[in-house]
């Protein structure tokens, strides 16, 4: 070591303290000691400068055992960490040294050159560990690039299989007997089936170098269910395996991307549809958990033959294949449950699977409950008590064509952008948005403000809209307020109980301006608002 | 009644073949062409109601085609559809912000793919009605 070792020593007896920094100044080499006696000075001290390594002791004033490594790993994750340990937690300080601290020292024992040489070690450790994560950050990158340029590669000679097999099967080529017509549909069906891999290869790309995007909405989950299933439900007949839904009619609104969802949901129906047997049976259930009440907990149970304990670990992981299903010739990549945890996550929900060999298995994962009190609440409270008066302010944004032209959701995206840079971050909210029941996008905006003063909000929105030439050329605007009508507050009530008042108010009111534009839609529109009030109940 | 034509851009001849066929099959005209000069050119030739275009091409990839194709006044209206093999994450956006109407990722199913040619050939023609430019 030529350059001066830093050593951020983090130790609360100062007997201790002063030995290890004796010992440090004897040493042959340059050192500099930093010494602080609590946690939070050595995580602020991270903050400040990176030394070249940390010296720690794991039961400080303000943290203890495992937790204090745990806490200036996250702050450091590049300076190696000696633990130095007491004589009765050699244990703890072993636990350690699988977390990823390089070494441990025993207090009692410790000699200049015994610590200068597990500092040099460590210094040496961490730098190699760092160059190995570096060079497979790039061998994941590159291999990503490499599938992503194979998928692309591999749609070409697709594509050209795809349309002469459907151009015989649709007879543009003159008719075909019924037995040349069978073969050609079995060619089509594992060209799809192949078409569909190699989207299961992209997608899988994507998650792992987190590329994956979501686009969060408030979504009625029993809809995506429902949807699914109608769409899962002919392969279940072919195969004779019931389908049956059984979500909670009182179900709160979540707050989930509905394409990604409905991919997590098709993918695992199809998987139970895949390992059921005949005249077996598959039950789809949203519902929500008493101890859980930010989730609604969706499942997907078959009769199948259920699950290994040893694969039941391994299965969401990328390539995982279940022997016996590759035999069976039910094949695929292996991704569908990797791409499905990885959707799952990015909605910071959980995904896991429930079996017993023999007994079926039940696959479950969680989503977050859309909760307007909780969007609401910094908002529509100023210092403790709740903000005068609020407006409900609703900016619809339809397509002047139908379809749309060009990009709409580009110009929706557009325009919510700019709706929302016309608010005031502390006193408006523009909620996040509905399912659109067709192209046109409404956005709502809670305003902490009364209807007199709403109107230079409106005004700014509508000029700040129109002023962009991507969404006046495009689309009709239309703007309309409506004062928040609460009860009057009770005495006893408590801030909490206020905003949920308000909520309660915002969401009737928006449910109930979302039905009078969805009034001529006929019995879609009245079968989503018996569901969605009841929801609103529920929130 | 006169049938529309359509201008088909790609660089895979056996592609060409099937999809004119299946072009023709569905009562359109159809002009080809195999890079991005030959698109231009053949566009400014053939005066097609809609254009397919592939995006990996010779000669001025599909990008370069429908930015020219922006610029030259009386093809300006004209809806492109872009038919290809790249991800659409990366090009869809990018496409449909150059002036294409839609996107479809090879392969694409038939029948979307018709119903978006029937949709927009319809819509150019209100367009110049509505959209006087």
């Amino acid at each position: 070591m030529d350059k001066t070792t830093q050593v951020l020593l983090i130790e609360d007896n100062p007997g201790d303290a002063d030995l290890v920094r004796l010992r440090l100044i004897e040493g042959k080499s340059p050192v500099n000691v930093n010494c602080v006696n609590r946690l939070a000075d050595g995580l602020a001290s991270l903050a400040q400068q990176t030394p070249s390594v940390i010296l720690l002791d794991l039961n400080l004033p303000d943290s203890h055992g495992a937790e204090t490594f745990r806490r200036v790993m996250e702050q450091a994750p590049n300076v190696p960490v000696v633990v130095l340990s007491g004589q009765d937690d050699e244990a703890l300080a072993m636990k350690a040294v699988h977390l990823g601290v390089q070494d441990y020292l025993l207090k009692g024992d410790i000699s200049s050159k015994h610590l200068e040489r597990a500092i040099r070690y460590a210094v040496e450790r961490q730098g190699l560990l760092r160059a190995l994560e570096i060079t497979q950050k790039q061998q994941m990158e590159f291999k990503n690039q490499f599938l992503s340029h194979v998928s692309h590669e591999l749609r070409t000679p697709l594509t050209c299989i795809h349309q002469y097999v459907t151009l015989l099967l649709d007879g543009l080529a003159g008719a075909m007997a019924p037995e040349q017509s069978d073969h050609l549909k079995t060619v089509l069906k594992s060209v799809n089936q192949l078409h569909a891999m190699i989207r299961d290869l992209l997608e899988a790309t994507r998650a792992e170098s987190g590329k994956m995007r979501i686009e969060p909405r408030c979504v009625a989950i029993g809809e995506l269910v429902q949807q699914a299933v109608a769409m899962l439900r002919p392969t279940a007949e072919e195969k004779k395996v019931g389908l049956e839904i059984g979500v909670d009619q009182r179900l709160p609104l979540v707050l989930a991307d509905p394409d990604r969802v409905l991919e997590v949901l098709i993918n695992l129906v199809d998987n139970a549809i895949k390992f059921t047997p005949a005249e077996g049976s598959i039950i789809v259930r949203a519902n929500l958990v008493e101890t859980d009440p930010g989730h609604v907990y969706i499942s997907v149970s078959d009769t199948g033959r259920g699950i290994n304990p040893e694969a039941k670990a391994l299965i969401f992981d990328r390539l995982y294949q279940d022997a016996d299903a590759v035999d069976n010739n039910r094949s695929g990549l292996g991704l569908g449950l990797f791409i499905c945890r990885a959707i799952v996550r990015l909605h910071e929900g959980r995904i896991w699977v429930a079996s017993e060999p023999g007994q079926g298995s039940t696959f479950t994962f969680t989503l977050p409950v859309y909760s307007l009190a909780k969007l609401l609440a910094p908002i529509v409270a100023h210092k403790g008590h709740l903000r005068p008066a609020f407006v409900l302010v609703r900016v619809d944004l339809a397509p002047l064509s139908n379809p749309p032209r060009g990009n709409w959701k580009e110009t929706w995206q557009q325009g919510l952008e700019i709706l929302r840079r016309c608010v005031y971050l502390d006193k408006d909210l523009v909620l996040p948005p509905m399912v659109a029941s067709g192209a046109a996008e409404s956005f709502f905006v809670v305003a902490s403000t009364d209807l007199l003063r709403s109107g230079v909000m409106t005004t700014r929105i509508r000029e700040q809209l129109e002023r962009v030439a991507e969404v006046k050329g495009k689309s009709k605007i239309t703007i309309t307020t409506l004062p928040v009508e609460l009860p009057p507050a009770k005495l006893e009530e408590t801030l909490e109980q206020q905003i949920q008042t308000v909520a309660d108010c915002v969401t009737e009111m928006i449910l109930a301006s979302r039905e009078r534009k969805q009034l001529h839609a006929g019995k879609v529109a009245r079968e989503t608002k018996s569901k969605k009030s009841t929801n609103s109940k529920e929130n | 009644m006169q049938k529309a034509k359509i201008l088909l851009v790609d660089d895979d001849p056996d592609l060409v073949r099937a999809l004119r066929l299946r072009l023709r099959a569905n009562n359109y005209e159809v002009a080809t062409a195999s890079d991005g000069y030959a698109a231009i050119a053949s566009a400014q030739k053939e005066h097609p109601a809609l254009i397919i275009l592939d995006l990996g091409l010779p000669v001025g990839d599909g990008f370069v085609v429908l930015d020219r194709l922006q610029n030259i006044d009386s093809l300006a209206g004209v809806p492109v559809i872009v038919l290809s093999a790249r991800d659409p994450q990366a090009n869809e956006e990018r496409a449909l912000r150059s002036g294409a109407s839609a996107f479809f990722q090879k392969p694409a199913d038939n029948d979307e793919l018709m119903n978006a040619i029937r949709l927009n050939i319809g819509l150019g023609t209100e367009q110049k009605a509505a959209w006087p430019s």
